[in-house]
């Protein structure tokens, strides 16, 4: 037990004031899953509202552009969520990727099935059809027109019952809630022509007329299917991106059985690992949950969590994220928290927050849409009540052209659509962007405040010559040999800082040390050292170290940098000497001119010396005024605060713990590397990678994806507008108005679509030839 | 044109069985991966990326 909250607060420093979820007494968990069977955004609200009302649930959100439900309950009432939910009609698979692309195959290929039929019925009762649109009927005796009109009739039954199925259970089902959901219109228009045409049928001398709708029926089924389908087949080309995000297929990882020892070593899928158990980790391994170290000390490469290139040291004792690699020797660890709370889980499932989170203009849509669709069946009821007076054989094509071509749905979609689209391609290229409304913020940024240092530099080390014999470059080139053996990030650095090819000798027995560095011995026997200073030294007993230095650079060895890494044979001084320093990283620049060159002031803020601050400043080819140094949390809140009130737009980027409140403060932000918890709680978004490259492309995403929607709305309601005249005034069949429906949706999804292919870096132009 | 009267409702049963067929090859799996034959051109059995033009022969 005290274990486990030693792990909760390492990874969330004071969850509560960020915000988390209130603990209760029954331990709710958030649980993101598939939803199949949603097939408009009432869908969505309606499934929400189920879930809610399901006892024991404390919070759901339905998103319908990503298809993903987002459960708050306890364990054992989100085992019985399925179920209910396919009571209602729908298929809950939890959002893993596996089981979610199987739901999406199944929905892929009944909704193909469904739209085959609608299409294939169309074509055969159009040419059964085709005769009696000729002359009046003059050739065609009147008995072999019945027969014709009876072979439609047959055909259409597959049609409404099994292609137009989705639309008649969806408005039974918003019916029976008290709703009027949007399919509540094509379904009345359905009924309405095979009732009126069936009925014209049997009594052609009734008061329907002998005119039949069998033709129209089918083909604005088919078409509405038809749009449906790419729709679809778009929403899960998003959705598929966004489950992928969650983690490849489980690794195996080394589980100790029972007693321990190596025997006992079993290899288990990381999802089968609950808490308590203890796992060993070697040189290299991934963590798959958090831990506790239990034996050994090494380092760890916590980049993945942290965005920290800079190893960290870890004892016995010390908190192990899960996703950080074990850069040092083999380790024991104790499971803290499986998959589904570690720290990676947690910031994946924030961005299914944001899928399924509301944003203000979608309540909008959501409040209005109810008298909407009255205001709809209200129109078609008048329509059809005149063209009774005018021309009596035209009512039904005008009501049913009215019901299908007011259809809000591609106004439904114009915003979210696109807004899902472009957060499925930033995910692809390593950023999570937590709140869909953030596309809007990030789209009008007029200034960018970079902070931190870190993010911009990266740790590089300067060689200098510590002994005369150190010169030579076989030594260098050793030397970078043997770093190149470890994966640390100042191993990496030296074999960067050292002219690489050249002859080395080859190095053999080497070990690594955890925390302290390489050991190997070279062709003649003689054992080396690369490593810190400490344990450098403590192979050559107490040693001067500047009895015989190098005096002739213009660095100074008197005091020997902290933190240096020395290299040496054992028994004598140390030969070279690296001393780590921030070096800026090469995006950096890359970055700058980028930002620039989309309009964007760029402004450092940061809490490091001013000097240095202005340093990189002027090395960014910034103006000084544009870098501030030595800023508390309090002068970052102000000079953000500043800027706003002279009327600009501040994007804020920054990763420490401290960074929080001004990240909270600007008009948008971004956290780099999702340093700390609550960084990342505060940010819109979430660069996973380190270096900040990512972040014009964010910019250039936001400002596309502000444009489609922006003609996704004009569109949709130039469309509304337009058709609902021609369809009062007769001007419009159903069939065109099915069509007219259909292209709009899937125009406005396609042109959503446009933005998942993420605005490509200027990437190498050819690979062949060079 | 007596003959209609029989080719009419044949033409309907016709219709429905070649709903029937459709059925049955869609369970079967036949449109399942429909990019299959076109990538197959492209991409050798075990590839998943275009192979890279190579121009230096």
């Amino acid at each position: 037990m005290q274990a486990e909250s030693l792990g909760k607060e390492a990874i969330i420093p004071s969850a509560a004031t960020a915000g988390a979820t209130a603990v209760s007494a029954a331990p709710v968990r958030a649980q993101a899953w598939s939803v199949g069977g949603l097939h408009c955004a009432a869908c969505a609200d309606l499934l929400a509202a189920l879930l809610r009302r399901h006892a024991g649930v404390r919070e759901a959100d339905v998103g319908y552009a990503a298809a993903l439900a987002l459960v708050h309950a306890p364990p054992e009432v989100q085992l019985q969520l399925p179920a209910a939910a396919q009571r209602a009609g729908y298929t809950l698979v939890p959002a893993k990727p596996l089981a979610a692309q199987a739901l999406r195959q199944r929905e892929a290929r009944s909704l193909l099935w469904r739209t085959f039929v609608a299409g294939f019925c169309m074509m055969q009762i159009m040419m059964l059809a085709a005769p009696t649109y000729f002359a009046a009927g003059a050739e065609v005796p009147v008995d072999l027109r019945q027969l014709l009109h009876w072979g439609s009739w047959v055909l259409s039954w597959p049609v409404l019952l099994f292609a137009a199925q989705p639309y008649l259970v969806g408005a039974w089902r918003t019916l029976r809630q008290r709703q009027l959901g949007m399919d509540v219109p094509v379904a009345l228009g359905v009924l309405i022509t095979f009732i009126v045409s069936s009925a014209a049928l049997f009594d052609p001398a009734g008061p329907w007329g002998p005119e039949v709708y069998f033709d129209s029926l089918s083909m604005f089924m088919c078409f509405l299917l038809l749009g449906r389908w790419f729709e679809l087949r778009a929403r899960h080309a998003a959705a598929t991106a966004l489950t992928a995000l969650q983690g490849e297929p489980d690794a195996l990882v080394q589980r100790e059985r029972g007693g321990g020892g190596v025997d006992a070593l079993e290899a288990v899928p990381a999802s089968a690992l609950t808490v308590g158990d203890t796992l060993r980790l070697g040189l290299g391994e991934r963590a798959p949950a958090d831990a506790v170290l239990l034996a050994g000390a090494t380092w760890a490469d916590e980049a993945c969590t942290s965005g920290e290139s800079a190893a960290v040291h870890k004892r016995a004792g010390d908190t192990w994220l899960a996703g950080s690699i074990n850069l040092g020797s083999p380790v024991r660890l104790r499971v803290l928290h499986v998959a589904q709370d570690s720290h990676v889980q947690q910031m994946a499932q924030a961005l299914q927050q944001a899928l399924t989170q509301r944003t203000v203009g979608a309540s909008d849509a959501e409040r209005w849409s109810g008298p909407f669709l009255a205001g709809v069946l209200l129109l078609a009821l008048l329509a059809g009540i005149t063209w009774a007076w005018v021309d009596p054989s035209r009512v039904v094509a005008v009501v049913c052209a009215v019901l299908i071509v007011t259809c809000p749905c591609a106004l439904a979609l114009a915003a979210p659509a696109a807004r899902v689209a472009s957060t499925a391609a930033m995910a692809r290229r390593g950023v999570m962007v937590q709140r869909l409304s953030a596309w809007d913020a990030l789209a009008r940024i007029t200034c960018v405040a970079l902070d931190k240092t870190g993010t911009l530099t990266q740790p590089e080390v300067r060689p200098c010559v510590l002994r005369e014999a150190g010169a030579a470059p076989q030594v260098a080139a050793a030397a970078a040999a043997l770093a190149a053996w470890s994966k640390h990030p100042l191993s990496a650095a030296v074999v960067r800082a050292l002219p690489r090819p050249g002859p080395a000798w080859r190095w053999a027995g080497l070990s690594e040390v955890a925390g302290a560095g390489l050991r190997a011995q070279d062709p003649q026997g003689r054992w080396w050292r690369l490593g810190s200073a400490a344990w450098v030294c403590e192979a050559q007993g107490p040693i001067d170290l500047h009895q015989d230095t190098h005096h002739d650079t213009d660095h100074d060895t008197h005091a020997l940098p902290p933190g240096a890494v020395l290299f040496g044979p054992e028994g004598e001084a140390p030969w070279l000497a690296f001393e780590p320093f921030d070096a800026v990283s090469p995006q950096a620049q890359v970055v700058v001119t980028r930002l620039q060159a989309l309009g964007l002031r760029v402004r450092l803020l940061s809490g490091d010396q001013v000097g240095r601050v202005q340093a990189l400043a002027h090395t960014l080819g910034l103006k000084v005024s544009m870098a501030q140094g030595g800023c508390s949390p309090q002068d970052k809140q102000a000079a953000v605060r500043a800027w706003t009130q002279a009327g600009q737009r501040v994007l804020m980027v920054g990763d420490g713990v401290n960074d929080a409140p001004v990240l909270a403060q600007a008009d948008a932000a971004v956290a780099v590397g999702g340093a700390s918890a609550l960084a990342s709680r505060a940010a819109d978004a979430v660069l996973l990678r380190t270096d900040l490259s990512a972040l014009p492309d964010l910019l250039l995403q936001a400002r596309r994806t502000r444009h489609i929607t922006r003609q996704n709305l004009v569109w949709a309601t130039v469309y509304n507008v337009a058709a609902v005249p021609l369809a009062v005034l007769g001007h419009l069949p159903p069939w065109a108005a099915g069509l007219g429906m259909a292209l709009s949706s899937a125009l406005v999804v396609g042109n959503a679509m446009r933005l998942s292919h993420a605005c490509a870096p200027a990437r190498h132009t050819s690979t062949a030839g060079g | 044109m007596d003959i209609l009267y029989l080719l009419v409702p044949l033409s309907v049963l016709a219709a429905l069985g070649v709903l029937v067929l459709f059925a049955w090859a869609l369970r079967a799996g036949q449109f399942e991966r429909i990019e299959a034959e076109g990538d197959r051109i492209v991409f050798d059995a075990d590839q998943t990326q275009p192979p890279v033009p190579d121009d230096r022969t």
